[in-house]
Formats: structure tokens, C-alpha cells, sequence
């Protein structure tokens, strides 16, 4: 009931975020619960041609090895939201924790925190992704290590920023005087409040973790077969790109939709949590 | 004064940021699937030179002791010998660091020269919806469609007709400039459409938030024209975050270039480290990395700097703390 | 002789997601010549948007639906962007609340106020003009940036730059809430003796009543988006004849005696959304009667002030009130 009345505010308030939203949630869905539907069997080697082109029967074609392209994609859409769900999940709950500490605990720990989060920023993603592949393998240990290092640190710096002006404010340092310990305080007081930011980062968060699981799968550092992200099956559907182009177009629409609707539905969020109007210059 | 206290303290700040990432990069590798020797010196080498080795870099004190040794010949360029060419890691690496430069430098510069002008119209709130509107489009779908989608989209048109744009055949700029634009304009275009989407995005929301500020009000009271106000008073203040996410940017271009040279065959560091890889080449997957951070840490430390120097409030504003 | 501000039944409305407001509903003021005018009123009585309406500064959501402002004759809302521009600059200043906000942060002062002048302002002219507001050290002032200077300072950097061009009225929208009270008088002696040193007519907008008996010749007391009185100082807060005007002088501390207790106005302002019918005040108002529900009240010149109220004569006359003109 929620979630209705919170797609008809954004509907409401922005059409193209309501439709972004709709789009989120068709994805998703599709991810979970696609495997049940009747598109076919992803693992079927030899169900069609190889490299065939579209047809009624196999309405994306079909693969190198025969197989129906449209449940792969499918496959591959729930594959990529799961693992950057996961990473990012857990960035969030990292990044919450760590924030709202080094911003209340202040001091040289917060100094400490800063520091380390400034070194896992320096390394751009992709970058990490080879360092990472070098010392555990290519896997998808190794994209939701990446995605963490590399969300971590702007999560860990927003929820510091608002953490800080939450403590500034008179309720904190009320509780305090009422004797609250300081994990009290935290839970209790501190926590509910950064709920907005968070929300609104988590969205970012999820879509540059999609993009960096699909370039490290692109690159053969990611999901390794047999499973299937959109970004793996990008690289394989690369290598027959002039011969068989369905492949890259299809898995590339498909992720650059998912990806789309997910900021969409991030600047939504932010939009509604910090509204900026604009002014005439007449 | 105080600006120049910030600015020490934001180099201060850098400098240890180089020095983690030396600290990282050391222990991962010492953490690789190869020894320490056969890094610096390759796999093929006598006993002797792997004792010399062992005892220039201190394999048998303290990892600090190791790290001081190892940090130092870092320092003097010294990465190592490639297992695949039995030659310096430094060498390689500086024959193959114009492609990668150029190409991000062009990246750039695209990103700015189409990003800021676009930004700048679809956040002046009386440009008329079609103009906001293509701002919302290039900013949403540029920053979500995968670089190397667009590249894949862009191979595959450019196989069929070619339009005078080739995929490959690089050459150095100086050696044949016109061969080298038909070889690196794609990868440009591919890198350049997340810049000029983030830069675009930034920049229109720089732009309404500054028309927000009480100070515009007082220049259209005063009777200023529109493009008065603009240039005077808007960009000044809005182009303020874009040397931030300039910075932000270059740090996508690092990483993206590996994808994008292994996609287009550029000879630049990006395609040598990710080949490396492949090759279990450590020494230079360990340099490329250092280089990468290293770049990215200079540029964000270069560019807190000038953000310093723009606003002057920044530097008040830390007094208040 | 043409006035020089003249508005006629001004009615404006802001349109938000939320609902329609409206802001102004048929206000009207006229200034013959320049003098030294306050404009009181609580929030949301409409003052602000008055006074913004005059340089036609409203946000792109506000719409005037009717009534008409002229500024030495011409029509503020009928003008093309240009001579609204030309206004503006030359016959205009205007000082709001924050003075910090107001001036660019990223450029000196002195460079300000040499672009505001215009041809022929020079850096020796800006430099005149800040010792004319009372800034000393003129030149470390000119080479500053806005955030070096304090709140005082730089409201009289604000001011100057409002007069560069000795425009015929200056509108000040509670020029001296940001600032410290021992402040307050000299910011607004400054503003007032602009009127005989420029000949510049001064609107002063304020909701302290304190700061207008001080400083104004005149006072326009503003109610639900009306002018409800009109007067000089010395006739209407000697002598109220509006209801509101009464209950202001009697919830205002500072000057009752030992021992008196203020008297709060019970209820709150009307946020209107449509023309109100009958009279603003009349809910809170003792001395209403059934016809100050429906019938709108026009206005009339009555003991020497003009007054939007049904039972002026009466009001005037009330022997329950105090005398509190000092």
C-alpha cells in the first residue's frame, strides 16, 4: 500500500520518474520471478540455430551455442541486479555505520576514517577491478569487492555530512543530557534521520555498481560462466558483433534501460527530498 | 593567510593519499601468485641477481624496512622488469602513454566544450522545454548507457560504413596527424558522452542553484540583462563544482580507458595493463595501478586546490569549524 | 504632476502545487513625492509583494490579475523587458533582509558597485559613494570580498549600491532584521536621510512598529493584502482608525507602562486564496459587526488618514483607547 501511494507521488510529481519507476519495478520483477514464465530454457544448447537471427519462436535468437538468446537475458537482468544489490546492500550498511561513528565520535578516529576512505577512493573502479582480479581471480567476489570499495567512500563522507548536522542540532545533545548512551543515540536518533540521504545514495550506489559489474564482466574480470550477467553476455555477443548484432543489441538495451530507470528513479528521490525552483532573470 | 593554510592542508592531505596507496599497492603485491623477485626481475634470472635483488630491497628485514625500499625505487621510476618483454615496466609503459593521454585529454575537452554550454542552457529555467527536456534526455541516457555499449554500437556501424572513421590503425599524432584523428575520434566520442552527460547534469544544477541565491535577485534589481546576469554573476559562481567533478570525471576516463582501448585495440597503457593481466604479467598490472591512483589522487588534490582559490568562502568557512 | 508611485487596486496571486495564494487583494498607495513612508505588516500581509511588485520582481509564478502600479507615470506591469530594465537600474534600489546574500560572493566589492554604476563610475566614484554610506577605510572595503565584511558593513555596501545610481525610490524590505540592534538606528537614519540628500523617496517595509514611529513621516498599515491605513505617523498611532492598527499599537511592547499587560490579537491572518468578501480583520476583529462579513470595505479619507474600515468613526472616537503617540 505504500509502495502505491509512493509511485503515485512520484508519478504525481514527475512523469518521467513515475515511468522510470514502472520500468524499475517490470525489470525487477522479471528478474525474480522470470525463470517461471514460458520464454524458454536459458541452458537448452542446440534449441535453434547457431547465431540465428530473431524469429517468432526465438524472439531474440539465438546464441554461439543454440540457445534461446531471450531467457539468457533474462538471466542476465536478474544476475545483474542481484549481485549489485548485494554489494551495494552491504555498502550501505557499512557506509551507514562507519559515517554516523566517525561523525559523532569526531577525534582522531573520524580523522582515520577519512583518511582510509580518501585511499579506497583513489583507485577508480575498473582499475581496482584488475587489481583485485590479479590477487583472488575473476568472480563475483571479486565485482561486489570492487562495488564496495568503490561506493563505500562517497557513502561513508554523506551520511558523515548529515550525521554532523544532525548533531549540531538540540535533540542530540538533549538526549545526551538525559543520559543516553551514545549507541542509544545513534539507533534511536540518529539513524531514522539519515534515512533520506541514504536512500537517495543507495539509488546512485546501484547504478554505478551495474556499470562496474557490467565493464569488469565486459572485460572477462566478472561473472564467469556459467552464469550470466548483461555485461558478460555483452563480451560474448562482441566477438560475433558483425554477424550476429541481436546479441549486443538486445543485452545492451536491456542494460542501459535498467541502468536508466534506476538514476531516473535516483534524481526522483532527490528530487522530492530537496526540491530547487528556478527563478526568472526577467 | 588563510587560503594558503587550506591549500597546504589539502596537499598535506594528498600526500598521504599517495602514501596509502603505495601502502596498498605494496601489500597486494606481496599478496600476488608470484614472488617478489621474479616481479622486479622477471622469471628468467640467476641465483645471483635474485640474491642481489633480495638484499637491495631488504627481503630479509621488517615489511617496513621492505616497503621504505621498495616505496624508493618506486620513486626513482624503477617498477620492475615485464615478464613478457624482459624489459623495464617504466619503459613500456611511457612508449604507450600517449595514446592513453590523448585520448583522455580529448575525452575531456569534448565533455567540457559540449557538456558546460548544454548545462548552462537547460538550467536557465527560461530556455523553454524543449531545451530542458534535451538536457534531461542527454543527461539520463549518457550517464546510464555503458561505455562500451557505445562503443559496441559504434564498431558495429563503422564495420559496415565506414564514414572515413576507422576502428584501429593507430598512429602517434605527430607521425600522421589525420590517420591518428580517424583512429582516435570513436574512442573520444565512446569516453566522451559520460563526461558531457555528468558535466551537463552538474553544470544545470549549478546553474538553478545559483539563480537561487539572493545575490541574482539584487542584479536583476539592479536592471542588469539577462546575459548580463549570466555572464557576469551565473557562470562565475556555477562553474565553481565542475573542477570537482572534472576531477571525478578523469577517474572514470582512467578506468574506462582500459575498456575502451581493449574495445577499439588503442596500443595505450589501459590495453598493456589489461593484457598483462591476461599474461600474469604482475609487475606491470601492480605499475599501471600505481600510476592510475597516483594520477587520479594528483588531479582531485590539483583540482580541491583550485576550488580553494575560486571560493573564497571555502577558506572562511573552515574557520568556523 | 505626476506621482511618483501610484498603486491602484493591486490584486496578486502566487499559483503553487499546493493551491492558489493571494497575495495582494486590491492594495492601493499613492506617493505624491518623495517622503519617507513605512509599510507595516506581519508576514503575510502582503508587504513584501508589494514591495517586490514595484520593480516587478515577482517569481515567474505570481500573476497580477488586475489593478495597475506606475512608477513617475509609467506602468511597472505594462512595460517591455527593456524599459522595466531601464527602471530598474535608474530609478530603482532596492535593500532586502540579508546583506550577505545579496552581493556576489565571488567578486570584490569595489568591482560591484563600478559595474552597477555604470559609464563614467570609476573606481574613485565607488569609493566616494562608500565613505557617503558611512564605511571608513574605503579602499580595504572596495578590495574586499563580501564575506570579509561584517553583517553592518556590508548592508551599507548593499545600500550603496542601491543609490549608485540615485534612483528616484528606494524600497527597503526590513533592511536591519539580520543585523545587531545597536545597528538598526544608524543603518536606518542612513536610509532616511537619503530623502534629503538625494531627494529619494523611501519605502521602508517593516513589521516592527518601533523602528516606523522612529523613522517614518508616514505609515501604510498592510493587512490580508490591503492597505488598511493610510496616514502620517503623528495622526495614525495618535489615533488609530482601523481596528488592526489599534490592536498592533496594543500588542507591541516597549512601551506600555508598569504593571500593563500587552494584549496578544487573538487568531491568526487569513491566507487568502480567492477575493475576500468582506473585510480581512473581520474575524478577529471586536468591533465587527454582520456587515463587515459581506461588505468590503472602500477606502475613505476619515479624520485625516485614509482607513479601510466600515466603523472608523467610532474607532476614532473610542474613549476605551490610550493615547499612544510619545
Amino acid at each position: 500500500m505504500r509502495i502505491l501511494k509512493a509511485f503515485s507521488a512520484f508519478y504525481l510529481n514527475d512523469r518521467l520518474t513515475g515511468l522510470a519507476g514502472l520500468a524499475l519495478l517490470v525489470l525487477i520483477l522479471i528478474g525474480v520471478f522470470g525463470s517461471m514464465l514460458p520464454l524458454g530454457d536459458a541452458t537448452a544448447i542446440g534449441a535453434g540455430p547457431r547465431l540465428g537471427p530473431p524469429t517468432w519462436e526465438l524472439p531474440l535468437g539465438t546464441d554461439e551455442l543454440g540457445r534461446s538468446y531471450l531467457p539468457r537475458v533474462v538471466q542476465g537482468i536478474r544476475v545483474t541486479f542481484l549481485i549489485a544489490s548485494i554489494a551495494v546492500m552491504l555498502t550501505a550498511a557499512l557506509g551507514a555505520l562507519i559515517g554516523m561513528i566517525s561523525a559523532y565520535v569526531r577525534g582522531w578516529v573520524d580523522g582515520l576514517i577519512m583518511r582510509l576512505a580518501d585511499v579506497m577512493f583513489a583507485f577508480p573502479a575498473l582499475i581496482l577491478g584488475l587489481l583485485v582480479a590479479a590477487l583472488i581471480g575473476p568472480g563475483d567476489v571479486s565485482v561486489v569487492t570492487v562495488i564496495i570499495a568503490a561506493t563505500l567512500p562517497l557513502f561513508i563522507r554523506v551520511v558523515r555530512a548529515v550525521t554532523l548536522s544532525l548533531v549540531e542540532r538540540g535533540f542530540v545533545v538533549a538526549a545526551e543530557v538525559a543520559g543516553a548512551s551514545r549507541m542509544r543515540v545513534m539507533i534511536i536518533h540518529l539513524l531514522p534521520n539519515i534515512t533520506g540521504a541514504v536512500l537517495v545514495q543507495l539509488t546512485y550506489a546501484l547504478s554505478v555498481g551495474m556499470l562496474i559489474e557490467s565493464g569488469l564482466s565486459f572485460l572477462g574480470l566478472g561473472i564467469q560462466p556459467p552464469y550470466a550477467s548483461l555485461g558478460s553476455l555483452l563480451r560474448t555477443g562482441a566477438v560475433y558483433l558483425t554477424i550476429a548484432p541481436w546479441m549486443v543489441f538486445s543485452s545492451g538495451v536491456v542494460l542501459s534501460l535498467a541502468i536508466m530507470s534506476v538514476n531516473l528513479v535516483g534524481d526522483g528521490l532527490r528530487d522530492m527530498l530537496d526540491p530547487l525552483r528556478g527563478r526568472s532573470l526577467r | 593567510m588563510k587560503t594558503l593554510n587550506t591549500i597546504l592542508v589539502r596537499l598535506l592531505v594528498g600526500l598521504i593519499t599517495l602514501c596509502g596507496v603505495a601502502v596498498v599497492i605494496f601489500i597486494a603485491l606481496r599478496a600476488m601468485p608470484a614472488s617478489f623477485e621474479d616481479i622486479v626481475l622477471g622469471p628468467i634470472s640467476t641465483p645471483e641477481a635474485r640474491a642481489t635483488v633480495a638484499k637491495r630491497f631488504g627481503l630479509d628485514r621488517t615489511p617496513t624496512e621492505q616497503f621504505v625500499y621498495w616505496f624508493g625505487a618506486v620513486l626513482q621510476g624503477d617498477f620492475g622488469i615485464s615478464l613478457v618483454t624482459q624489459s623495464p615496466v617504466a619503459k613500456e609503459i611511457a612508449r604507450r602513454a600517449p595514446a592513453t593521454i590523448q585520448l583522455t585529454l580529448m575525452a575531456t575537452a569534448v565533455a567540457l566544450l559540449v557538456g558546460f554550454p548544454l548545462g548552462t542552457l537547460a538550467g536557465l529555467s527560461d530556455s523553454g522545454r524543449l531545451v530542458r527536456g534535451i538536457g534531461r534526455v542527454i543527461g539520463a541516457v549518457g550517464a546510464s548507457v555503458p561505455n562500451f555499449v557505445i562503443g559496441s554500437a559504434f564498431v558495429y556501424i563503422f564495420s559496415v560504413w565506414s564514414l572515413g572513421l576507422k576502428v584501429g590503425g593507430y598512429v602517434p599524432f605527430f607521425e600522421d596527424p589525420v590517420t591518428n584523428l580517424r583512429a582516435i575520434t570513436l574512442p573520444t566520442i565512446t569516453l566522451a558522452v559520460f563526461g558531457i552527460a555528468l558535466i551537463l547534469r552538474t553544470t544545470r544544477d549549478s546553474v538553478q542553484r545559483v539563480l537561487t541565491e539572493g545575490h541574482i535577485t539584487t542584479a536583476v534589481a539592479g536592471g542588469q540583462t539577462k546575459w548580463q546576469i549570466v555572464r557576469l554573476h551565473v557562470l562565475r559562481n556555477a562553474s565553481i563544482p565542475i573542477f570537482t567533478v572534472t576531477a571525478t570525471y578523469m577517474g572514470y576516463l582512467l578506468g574506462g580507458a582500459v575498456i575502451i582501448e581493449v574495445l577499439y585495440s588503442l596500443p595505450g597503457i589501459g590495453l598493456y595493463t589489461f593484457n598483462a593481466l591476461e599474461n600474469r604479467d604482475y609487475a606491470v598490472v601492480q605499475a599501471g595501478v600505481l600510476l592510475a591512483a597516483a594520477v587520479f589522487v594528483t588531479i582531485n588534490t590539483l583540482s580541491d586546490i583550485v576550488y580553494v582559490i575560486l571560493d573564497p568562502r571555502i577558506a572562511a568557512a573552515r574557520d568556523k569549524q | 504632476m505626476t506621482p511618483l508611485l501610484s498603486i491602484e487596486d493591486l490584486a496578486i496571486e502566487y499559483v503553487t502545487r499546493r493551491g492558489v495564494v493571494r497575495a495582494l487583494d486590491e492594495a492601493s498607495l499613492l506617493l505624491t513625492e518623495p517622503s519617507v513612508i513605512g509599510i507595516v505588516g506581519e508576514s503575510g500581509s502582503g508587504k513584501s509583494t508589494m514591495g517586490l511588485a514595484i520593480g516587478r520582481l515577482l517569481p515567474s509564478f505570481a500573476n497580477r490579475l488586475h489593478g495597475d502600479l506606475k512608477l513617475e507615470g509609467n506602468s511597472v506591469f505594462d512595460a517591455n523587458d527593456e524599459s522595466i530594465r531601464g527602471l530598474r537600474r535608474k530609478r530603482l534600489g532596492f535593500v532586502f533582509q540579508d546583506p550577505m546574500t545579496a552581493l556576489d560572493p565571488t567578486m570584490k566589492v569595489g568591482r560591484q558597485l563600478v559595474y552597477a554604476g555604470g559609464d563614467s563610475f570609476g573606481q574613485n566614484e565607488a569609493l566616494d559613494l562608500l565613505a557617503r554610506v558611512g564605511l571608513p577605510d574605503q579602499a580595504r572595503v572596495a578590495s574586499s570580498y563580501p564575506h570579509q565584511l561584517s553583517g553592518g558593513m556590508a548592508q551599507r555596501v548593499v545600500i550603496a549600491l542601491a543609490i549608485v545610481r540615485k534612483p528616484a525610490l528606494l524600497i527597503a524590505d526590513e533592511p536591519t532584521a539580520s543585523l545587531d540592534a545597536s545597528l538598526r538606528d544608524h543603518i536606518l537614519d542612513l536610509l532616511v536621510s537619503l530623502r534629503t540628500a538625494m531627494n529619494t523617496g523611501v519605502i521602508l517595509l517593516s513589521h516592527e512598529l518601533r523602528v516606523v514611529l522612529r523613522h517614518c513621516e508616514r505609515v501604510a498599515v498592510m493587512y490580508a493584502g490591503r492597505v488598511v491605513e493610510d496616514g502620517k505617523i503623528s495622526v495614525v498611532f495618535a489615533n488609530p482608525g482601523h481596528p488592526y492598527t489599534l490592536a498592533l499599537l496594543a500588542a507591541a511592547p516597549g512601551r506600555e507602562r508598569p504593571g500593563e499587560m500587552l494584549q496578544p490579537i487573538p487568531g491568526i491572518p487569513p491566507v487568502l486564496s480567492g477575493r475576500a468578501e468582506g473585510c480581512g480583520f473581520a474575524p478577529r476583529c471586536r468591533f465587527a459587526g454582520a456587515r463587515c462579513q459581506v461588505e468590503r470595505p472602500v477606502a475613505r479619507l476619515v479624520a485625516n488618514r485614509m482607513v479601510l474600515c466600515h466603523h472608523s468613526e467610532r474607532i476614532i472616537d473610542d474613549p476605551q483607547k490610550k493615547d499612544h503617540a510619545r
